[in-house]
């Protein structure tokens, strides 16, 4: 009864020891938020402190993605919108710092990402999300002399899933596009 | 049931009707903003903004008529990295403290039919104008929910090259081209 899982932990320990780390880049990852403001316009938001670790396997077509955002760095461009995000009526910022995004399922179209399913936690709930990547690609850096890989992926999310239900019935839509710019260069 | 808001597009219909002369709007600052997007080494896309719009719109829906005049501070770039912010200012980039303006002007807005589609106009950045044509995603008039006046609003995109305004520091590493998002609300004067 023991057997199946102690070798079960082997392949999967083998397959952790040939994936490699990327450590997400700070200037090239960023997390923008779209929402339809009065209806007729498009507010567009970003996070401006993030970090993250990204395990990779382009052979073994796996991976596990981990980043967690500053949810105090929003910015919209307009202080008094940025206060009222952070605010107990919306991030919580005080009582909930940080989102994190936990990706532990790669899907692949040939050796390129075509999405990552995983778990985004906000406000203390943990909820499935799935990125579907519009871009992706591998390069090498000429300043790093490293590999970088990294995309663009996009998720509609629905945030009265999470607890964030403040101007719902004001019309603040619950659907909420969110666009994650993401390269990570190989450790 | 006649609801307040009811109502409000009935007055709002009923002033559209007698008056047949161009309307004037202002840009609301808080829900205006110009966003960049360039591909970084074909890989992701970098995105920035400039928040410091103003400008005036003379619209008239019913004759199919709009003029548009939007200035844009070349120094309100904001990539949500102050390293970048600065070699964005810089004199070879958008060279901001020569150049403080950027402007859009437009006096042929496209309809097809009653729905606004474009905005043909010039774009004048350091100095240098070209011609650009804004596509509409998305535009509607609406009583303001919060104030007694009008509001329209939509979502606009563009294209344009970085080279042909001397925009060159950054190639090849980023595309030349760069992709314009833009959100603008006006709330009639």
């Amino acid at each position: 009864m023991h057997r199946i899982p102690v070798a079960a932990a082997f392949v999967l320990a083998a397959g952790l020891a040939r994936a490699d780390t990327y450590a997400v880049d700070p200037t090239h990852t960023f997390v923008h938020f779209e929402a339809r403001h009065f209806g007729i316009s498009t507010l567009r938001g970003r996070f401006d402190r993030k970090e993250g670790t990204i395990r990779f396997d382009r052979a073994a077509k796996t991976g596990r993605a981990e980043i967690t955002i500053d949810l105090a760095s929003v910015s919209t461009g307009v202080v008094a919108l940025d206060d009222l995000l952070r605010s107990p009526d919306h991030f919580n910022v005080a009582a909930h710092p940080t989102a994190s995004f936990v990706g532990e399922r790669f899907g692949f179209d040939g050796d390129k990402v075509r999405e990552v399913a995983g778990t985004l936690t906000l406000l203390g709930r943990t909820m499935p999300v799935t990125l579907a990547a519009t871009n992706f690609n591998c390069y090498t850096n000429p300043l790093f002399k490293r590999e970088v890989c990294g995309g663009d992926f996009e998720a509609t999310i629905v945030r009265s899933q999470w607890g964030m239900t403040r101007g719902l019935d004001a019309g603040v839509p619950d659907r909420i596009r969110l666009l994650v710019q993401v390269e990570a260069v190989r450790q | 049931m006649i609801t307040p808001t009811r109502l409000a597009w009935m007055l709002l219909a009923a002033t559209a009707v007698a008056q047949a002369a161009p309307t004037a709007y202002r840009l609301d600052p808080d829900n205006t903003r110009v966003h960049f997007e360039v591909l970084h080494f074909g890989t992701s896309t970098s995105r920035g903004r400039f928040g410091g719009v103003a400008g005036s719109i003379q619209f008239d829906a019913a004759a199919r008529r709009g003029e548009v005049s939007i200035e844009i501070d070349t120094a309100s770039v904001s990539t949500g990295l102050a390293p970048f912010d600065s070699v964005l200012r810089r004199a070879d980039m958008l060279a901001a403290q020569a150049h403080p303006k950027a402007w859009f002007v437009s006096r042929r807005f496209v309809f097809d039919g009653d729905r606004l589609v474009g905005v043909e106009g010039d774009f004048t950045l350091k100095g240098i104008t070209r011609a650009l044509v804004l596509r509409t995603g998305h535009f509607g008039c609406q009583p303001h929910p919060q104030r007694q006046r009008e509001l329209c609003g939509g979502d606009f995109e563009t294209e344009l090259k970085a080279s042909e305004f001397g925009l060159t520091y950054a190639l090849p590493f980023t595309s030349d081209r760069v992709r314009l998002v833009i959100q603008v609300e006006a709330t009639r004067d």
